[in-house]
């Protein structure tokens, strides 16, 4: 069988047409590699007609984007080519849109802040309204954008300029001006034991509270009445479990033992700020007063934490044992482990032992098994 | 018959993973051993460069060990394997091999 004969240029095509914009589809059929054994044109489909009529007419004004605005489908579709544009890339996906990001100015003063000014992560967060996660995030690229610098890397700034013209960004205030906040800080995902459907018959005259409800969800019996008497507000638990977050209650035994749910005042990020909102509906005039307040909250609890990660490392540390071979390139960091009847279980399956189970399959190919790291090591 | 404290190989491909097993000598080396004292990965992990301290770093292995199962189990008469044995002298639980051959 003879060799096929194929024109090397076939699979581009398509490039010439998307490249140039000004002359009509019908004149670049010239441009298509000759056919050897044919003299009729190529033919053109009527869907493509049509996509290169409008990529000349309506299409055209997304070839060159305008900085400061995005360059979207949605915003020619809906002619909203002012005020930034549109925020949807794909016009019949309304529930899909670009989130801002943090400017050049922004995540720079972020990193002062935090660095030379020498706040905390958690007061950055509150005055930027960026979440923590994020500031601490900035802060370690900027130092490795720095590192790289130094080190006479290349870096991607024509890239990083482009981009930034082309998506919605939260810019740095200006002096005097409130800084516009760049994400809610705190927000709280549904705990899974809060997806119960759980019908809980309670009399009219007991007050029933959000520290009641995670009771309930978590199936631990109700609080005595001068334990709840206690409570006037959600959040007076939050800083006590600050201090001491081993006296959440346990409830249930062996594998099923889990801690009874605290109320969302407890959980999110930043439980201060509820104080600072009371505060502000008691007070309305001291302003001065109750931001002092704030400030020795955050230092607290700023304090606190620092504390609870030392505790912790020195904990690590404890455990672990350093050897460094002299004939080895490597150290061995050896960490003390308990084989029990408490830790392997009856079954010997228990998962508190060491070591990968004998008898259970191995979920790292299962759905929603995380493998990239989540956390930053030290 | 012979106890030995042995590795026990887990993990996937080019990915391994030891566990550290009590286990009679004869048995093969995916069989269920009579207990597990600990784990090793070979497989060195490297600190984060994102603190100047940990510019010169060596990178290192983990090892899980529970000290008073392994000597119980020395004790009763286990022979460590010779991997084990290396990894056993670094822990300070046996006297460390005399090298018999000389490294060219």
């Amino acid at each position: 069988m003879p060799p096929r004969i194929q024109s090397r240029r076939v699979s581009n095509t398509l490039l010439p047409y998307l490249s140039s914009s000004s002359s009509s589809p019908a004149s670049h059929s010239s441009l298509l590699p000759s056919r050897q054994f044919s003299s009729t044109p190529a033919q053109q489909t009527k869907l493509r007609r049509e996509m290169f009529a409008w990529l000349n007419t309506t299409g055209a004004t997304l070839k060159h984007h305008v900085p400061g605005e995005t360059n979207y489908v949605t915003g020619v579709v809906r002619n909203v080519m002012s005020d930034g544009g549109s925020k949807l890339p794909f016009p019949n996906n309304p529930t899909f849109f670009s989130e801002t990001v943090l400017s050049e100015e922004l995540r720079n003063e972020i990193y002062a802040r935090v660095t030379q000014q020498k706040k905390s992560i958690r007061a950055v967060s509150v005055d930027m309204g960026i979440d923590m996660n994020r500031v601490a995030a900035v802060v370690r690229l900027v130092e490795l954008e720095k590192r790289q610098r130094a080190q006479g890397k290349p870096l991607a700034l024509p890239y990083a300029r482009a981009i930034h013209e082309m998506v919605p960004v939260t810019p740095l205030s200006q002096d005097g001006e409130r800084q516009t906040y760049h994400e809610p800080i705190n927000d709280l995902p549904a705990h899974p034991s809060t997806g119960a459907q759980i019908f809980y018959p309670v009399p009219e005259s007991r007050k029933f509270t959000r520290v009641d409800a995670g009771r309930v969800f978590s199936g631990a019996p109700a609080m005595d009445h001068e334990t709840a008497a206690k409570i006037s507000h959600p959040s007076d638990l939050a800083e006590g479990i600050m201090e001491k977050p081993n006296s959440i209650e346990w409830v249930g035994k062996g594998d099923n033992a889990r801690q009874v749910l605290q109320p969302a005042d407890v959980r999110i990020p930043h439980p201060q700020l509820v104080n600072f909102e009371i505060d502000r509906i008691n007070e309305p005039l001291a302003r001065r007063e109750r931001a002092e307040r704030q400030a020795q909250r955050i230092k607290k609890q700023d304090e606190l934490e620092q504390k609870r990660r030392e505790r912790a490392q020195a904990r690590r540390e404890d455990r672990t044992t350093k050897v460094e071979p002299a004939d080895s390139r490597f150290e061995y960091h050896f960490h003390d482990t308990v084989v029990s009847k408490e830790t392997t279980g009856p079954h010997g399956k228990g998962h508190l032992a060491p070591g990968r189970r004998y008898g259970v399959p191995s979920e790292d190919r299962k759905r929603g098994i995380i493998k990239i790291p989540t956390r930053v090591g030290a | 018959m012979v106890l030995r404290i042995r590795l026990s190989r887990f993990g996937n491909k080019h990915n391994p993973f030891y566990n550290i097993v009590v286990a009679q000598a004869r048995s093969a080396r995916g069989a269920k051993p009579l207990e597990v004292i600990g784990t090793y990965n070979p497989v060195p992990k490297q600190p984060t460069n994102l603190y100047d301290e940990n510019a010169n770093a060596r990178a290192f292995k983990e090892v899980a060990l529970d000290r008073s199962r392994t000597k119980y189990w020395l004790g009763v008469g286990a022979q460590p394997s010779d991997p084990v044995w290396k990894l056993l002298s670094m822990a300070g639980l046996v006297e460390p091999k005399p090298i018999t051959h000389n490294k060219a």
